[in-house]
């Protein structure tokens, strides 16, 4: 295993891993800026064989790895000779079409990972109309850097670390200079927040919360209504949810929200003791 | 065979891919439509896109795609 010092070295990872693909597999789809700051960070690790390359990176205190494999065998043999996954906490996401026939999680079930969480992803049509200047915007405004530390622990309190990729402090003051993170606040206390990432004619909602003690009080509507009116020019909204969180979906669904077929399956392995909702 | 346009089309149905001159900044492709973008032109033209090629800037717009695929051997 070694560090990544640049992107070419990703890029040849995957080109030698797709000379030889029979049967391609993969859950590494990189965002280049994204990856380009976690390089520039030392966070990316990598492991290649001849027909597999896995890519880890530190998350909290555990790793998420990313793959591309020539064919799901391939893919197995590399996961049995990698070290880590014997070792560490290690998080895979698979992300597919909901119909799509499953190949790949037998796989990973067989090196000894445990189904974690399924999350969904809704997608709601725009209506491409101009943004409106002047919104009633009720008490949600943009955050400040100041408050990107209390953001950071309201979404890692409310968020589940192993499924939900709670953002590291230098995300959040990247989208808070984007301006990025609506919050409404009671008194001085945040009381809830939406955060979004937005590229071109489409945006994408990464944390939606209402702090416990402030629940009930409207907040929620008051962000995803600012949200909404304030980026009327998109033509495609979109965000993960967990897919048994009925309460969360529900309110998406209220504001148009609806699964357009992609899942994401959260797999950790045995040296992650820990269960949603604990 | 599909065209080019027509792949993308049923990736991003909601999307005119004829208007824009740059589909990753107009948010009309995000990561994961790149790569299922990826396999799907390597079925339908029978040719591997290299690793090295999986980049933003071959996929901007129609004209870089087709770019692409002439530089992979597909026939277009």
């Amino acid at each position: 295993m070694r560090k990544v010092g640049s992107m070419d070295e990703v890029y040849a990872a995957l080109q030698a891993v797709k000379n030889k693909a029979s049967a391609y597999c993969t859950n590494f789809f990189p965002v280049p800026n994204k990856l380009l700051a976690r390089i520039e960070a030392g966070q990316l690790l990598l492991d290649a064989s001849p027909d597999a390359v896995v890519f880890l990176n530190p998350d909290c205190d555990f790793w998420r790895i990313h793959f591309c494999a020539a064919n799901p065998a391939a893919l197995r043999r590399k996961f049995e000779s990698l070290a880590t996954i014997k070792t560490d906490p290690v998080v895979i996401e698979i992300i597919q079409p909901e119909n799509q026939t499953d190949d790949l999680l037998p796989v990973i079930k067989a090196i000894g990972f445990r189904p974690y969480a399924r999350l969904c992803r809704l997608a709601r049509a725009g209506s491409a109309q101009p943004a409106e200047k002047s919104v009633d915007a009720g008490q949600a405004v943009y955050a400040a850097a100041a408050d990107a530390r209390e953001i950071h622990e309201l979404i890692d309190d409310s968020f589940d670390r192993y499924a939900e990729q709670i953002p590291q402090k230098a995300d959040i003051e990247i989208a808070l200079k984007n301006r990025q993170i609506l919050i409404v606040k009671n008194n001085q206390t945040i009381a809830g927040l939406l955060y979004f990432e937005t590229t071109g004619a489409s945006s994408a909602i990464r944390y939606w919360l209402v702090s416990q003690k402030f629940r009930s009080l409207s907040y929620g509507s008051v962000l995803m209504r600012n949200y909404l009116a304030t980026h009327s020019a998109i033509r495609r909204f979109t965000l993960w949810v967990m897919a048994d969180n009925e309460g969360a979906l529900q309110k998406y669904r209220h504001y148009g929200y609806t699964n357009d077929g992609l899942i994401d399956q959260v797999l950790v392995n045995e040296n992650v003791n820990h269960e949603i909702g604990n | 065979m599909k065209s080019v346009i027509e792949i993308l089309k049923e990736i991003r149905p909601e999307f005119d891919f004829s208007t824009s001159e740059d589909f990753i900044v107009d948010g009309m492709l995000d990561s994961f439509d790149v790569v299922t973008l990826v396999a799907t032109l390597d079925k339908n033209y029978r040719i591997s896109i290299a690793g090295t090629d999986i980049v933003p800037e071959n996929f901007r717009n129609l004209k870089t795609i087709t770019e692409l695929l002439v530089k992979s051997g597909a026939q277009v």
